[in-house]
């Protein structure tokens, strides 16, 4: 017990897995106020689910978490589940990936100059290859990692890594194959399976739970309210900026608030 | 002679075609977001045209300013309807939209060039009667310059944020389909602000050339104090690159005062700027998309 | 060595062109690929030539050419180069129109030091006292070895962009220019990359302009305007911004056409060359800008082709 209080005196604690503390955070945009929580963890378990109402704040909370939005005031800091904890919304935004903090884009985002395999050697380059007099690292670098890209071009079947991604669907896949490549402790999927065809969802699934139970903590933003009862072990409703609710599956499915302002009648 | 009333009337006579410039330059970067490197031929062709129309037909230097305004306008509107705009439908991109307009800077400078030779030309005007100000000696040119350059700068403003062609003019900037759907006519406004624009410009040149000289460079030499005073100026709205404008040319005749030359005062205020540009950009790039 | 086919002219035409070659590769590097709009080029370039010729004629060197020459050389590419670092702090985090600024700012910057400095700079009378490093016989020779050094220099700026495509720094510069936001979001640092690329290309566009002192002997601050950051920038969007031939292909037909087939081989009036053709090169350099953007982006050799490259390097 000595021990425990000590680490926990110099912000070290041991943890089971990474976590995700966002504290007094407000965003509003011209005067209306969009994410307003007052205190948030996530991550305390492997798969946490964020759903909510259209214009709850979801994905705005996402995009602060992740600094791609300034704060009117707030903030959110990382404790590793080894290590001293780290206030993120203090970092520039690539200091995210290094800390091992990475989301999914809601909207298809891609380099629209590079191909697949660009994309695959981007995500896994070490900044020391990246350097204006490494002109010959590129095969220092693919061998390094060609074991991983070929693992995840083969998993999910991308049929010519030399091209650049070409429908939505693929594009989609490729930034989450990116997400996969930086070897997140803290994964934030921003609906990942919009505009999937179903088989991919259910391999992007599996390698969610895979990741998980090597101790990432992953965080999904979904409609998809069948893989959120299947796949989380904890759920965060949130409504009108706020989180209102959090609990396993089974009790908030069956919550008197979720079911009347978000399921509606019947559903339950 | 007290240094800061020299400082105020010599910098705002000196350089009142600064803020007639910048203010036409700014309609349209703050209405098209496209930031018009030709648009420093529209001052160059200014002066040569009020200097061809004042030394070939013997007239009078106010005299030329009409068919100046309109001849600069015009041409204005040439630029966007033959250049800008059939490149915006192509889906031309920001960088390439700044190239391209560097290009045309180039391409008209050089043309005028070939129109109207080589040499430093000059406008045919009795020489000016000096009038103290405050105790400041000051050019009766530059006086009427600083005079016409406020009402020109006044009227514009009012056009802008009261008229209903200025009113329009915002609602396409701020959304265009927006904008259609309310029954703006998108090619009608935008044919006047670069009409507007390229009156302000021509007059500029025109008052740039009487003050000094007519040279190919002349709209060129000033193009980089008129893009620092919109992009800093431009932060806080019309008014905004008004003031910069202002305290832009004080600025630069307090500093030329203290060092004794002019091109320090605007090496300084390069320098100044950018940095200045720097310091609003760091909050400004935050809001990137992911 | 008998060059008596070569003609003065010819041998000064060929040097701009091959120095141009080398400003546009370097320009490449930010434009086409980094999407860094750069229309100071000049500004680094006159840096890199001016503070060689200020170290050359007025510092004691204890040493001769080709010492004197390397060493001075050397020191100006590392001004150039921290001079890049500065205005790619400056710039790094400001928009398209940030960098016309900074870019524009910086060129007229070093025009007005140059002019402002005349103790050490000469002004507006101009710097003599410099020379080519080495005397292998006539000023015609001299000056066709002195091209074959150039040459040779902006070879090995072509290899360096070559690999530069076939390297994860190469990547990294297109993700940048392609999606500042979605580099950052996979852990990039966007601002130390330009800075560093700043760095690299704007020291070796200081070394071309020491090597260009060297060549014309005597510095004239006319040229610090904006004609070398013209032909560069027509040069390589010509030929195709994101190709490393584009840079080559663009200023061969550009420049080459009027400072070696036009000055050299079109039998033309003389008085012609002093007034109406630098003018019509310009007026056509601008025309080429407009028009090449509008009707063909991409310029002559149109986009990277990374799908081949990736199929010849890594395959399936």
């Amino acid at each position: 017990m000595v021990a425990d209080t000590s680490a926990a005196a110099a912000g070290v604690a041991a943890r089971a897995r990474p976590e995700i503390h966002v504290r007094g955070a407000v965003k509003s945009f011209s005067g209306r106020v969009v994410v307003d929580v007052d205190d948030l963890i996530l991550g305390g378990e492997p798969i946490e689910g964020l759903i909510g109402p259209n214009g709850a704040g979801k994905t705005t909370l996402m995009r602060l978490i992740m600094h791609s939005l300034p704060f009117d005031r707030g903030t959110v800091s990382l404790r590793p589940s080894a290590g001293a904890e780290v206030v993120l919304s203090s970092l520039a935004a690539h200091q995210m990936a290094r800390h091992g903090v990475v989301k999914s884009n809601q909207v298809i985002m891609d380099f629209d100059k590079l191909t697949i395999w660009d994309s695959l050697l981007l995500a896994v380059a070490e900044a020391r290859y990246e350097q204006p007099q490494r002109v010959l690292a590129e095969g220092t670098v693919f061998r390094r990692h060609e074991e991983e890209m070929r693992h995840y071009l083969d998993f999910f079947d991308f049929e010519d890594p030399c091209r650049p991604a070409l429908s939505a669907g693929e594009k989609k896949l490729l930034d989450i194959v990116r997400c996969l490549l930086l070897k997140p402790s803290f994964l934030l999927l921003d609906e990942p399976t919009a505009g999937l065809p179903d088989d991919l969802t259910e391999k992007v699934m599996d390698v969610v739970r895979e990741l998980a139970s090597q101790g990432t903590s992953v965080v999904i933003v979904e409609h998809d309210l069948t893989l959120i009862w299947s796949l989380c072990d904890r759920v965060h409703f949130m409504a009108e900026g706020s989180v209102v609710l959090a609990g396993d599956p089974a009790s908030i499915r069956e919550n008197h608030t979720v079911v009347e302002k978000y399921l509606g009648e019947g559903h339950a | 002679m007290d240094f800061v009333t020299q400082s105020v009337i010599i910098g705002l006579t000196e350089h009142a075609p600064l803020v007639l410039a910048a203010i036409g330059f700014a309609l349209i970067y703050r209405l098209t977001g496209l930031i018009n490197v030709a648009y420093s031929e529209t001052l160059t062709l200014g002066a040569y045209f009020a200097m061809w129309l004042n030394t070939t037909f013997g007239l009078d230097f106010y005299a030329t300013l009409i068919p100046t305004a309109i001849l600069s306008g015009l041409l204005s509107v040439a630029t966007y309807v033959l250049i800008f705009r059939p490149a915006k439908h192509r889906g031309v991109g920001g960088l390439e939209m700044i190239i391209i307009s560097f290009g045309l800077s180039i391409f008209m400078r050089h043309g005028l060039q070939f129109i109207f030779g080589y040499p430093v030309r000059f406008f045919d005007v009795p020489s000016p009667d000096t009038i103290w100000v405050l105790g400041v000696g000051v050019t009766s040119f530059r006086l009427v310059a600083l005079v016409s350059v406020a009402l020109l700068a006044l009227l514009l403003y009012l056009f802008i944020q009261r008229s209903s062609y200025g009113l329009q003019a915002r609602a396409l900037s701020a959304d265009e389909q927006l904008a259609k759907v309310s029954g703006i006519r998108p090619l009608v406004v935008s044919v006047m602000i670069w009409f507007v624009a390229g009156v302000a410009g021509g007059l500029a040149g025109a008052f740039y050339g009487v003050g000094s000289s007519v040279a190919p460079l002349l709209g060129w030499r000033q193009f980089l104090f008129i893009l620092l005073v919109v992009l800093v100026g431009g932060a806080w709205g019309l008014g905004g690159v008004i003031a910069v404008g202002v305290a832009t040319g004080i600025l630069l005749t307090a500093m030329a005062l203290t060092f004794g030359q002019i091109l320090y005062a605007q090496l300084a205020l390069i320098v100044a700027f950018i940095v200045l540009l720097k310091w609003q950009g760091r909050r400004l790039t935050e809001t990137a998309k992911v | 060595m008998n060059i008596d086919w070569l003609d003065a002219f010819l041998i000064t035409g060929l040097f701009e062109v091959v120095m141009i070659i080398g400003l546009a590769l370097l320009l490449h590097l930010q434009l086409g690929l980094t999407r860094i709009a750069n229309f100071g080029v000049v500004g680094f370039w006159g840096l890199g030539m001016y503070a060689f010729g200020v170290l050359y004629v007025k510092v004691d060197w204890p040493f001769g050419d080709p010492w004197q020459f390397l060493a001075c050389a050397a020191l100006a590419t590392l001004v150039a180069g921290l001079a890049g670092v500065v205005v790619g702090w400056l710039i790094a985090n400001l928009d398209t129109d940030g960098v016309l600024v900074g870019t524009l700012g910086f060129a007229t910057v070093i025009a007005i030091l140059a002019t402002t400095e005349d103790g050490l700079t000469g002004g507006a009378r101009g710097m003599g006292g410099l020379r080519i490093p080495f005397d292998v016989g006539t000023v015609k020779e001299d000056e066709f070895a002195w091209l074959l050094v150039l040459t040779a220099v902006v070879a090995v700026i072509f290899l360096y962009a070559w690999r530069v495509h076939r390297s994860p720094y190469g990547r990294l510069l297109i993700a940048v220019g392609s999606s500042e936001a979605l580099a950052r979001s996979l852990g990039k640092s966007t601002f130390r990359t330009k800075i560093g690329l700043f760095a690299v290309t704007s020291g070796a566009m200081g070394l071309l302009g020491a090597m260009n002192g060297a060549m014309v002997r005597y510095l004239d601050v006319g040229n610090l305007g904006v004609e070398i950051t013209l032909a560069t920038m027509v040069g390589l969007v010509l030929g195709g911004s994101v190709r490393v031939w584009g840079a080559v292909v663009g200023v061969v037909l550009s420049v080459g056409l009027f400072d070696i087939v036009i000055s050299s081989y079109l039998p033309l009036p003389r008085e012609w060359y002093t007034q109406t053709i630098p003018v019509l090169r310009q007026a056509a350099f601008g025309l080429a800008l407009i028009i090449v953007l509008l009707f063909r982006p991409l310029g002559i050799l149109g986009d990277m082709r990374r799908d081949k490259l990736m199929r010849k390097i890594h395959g399936r």
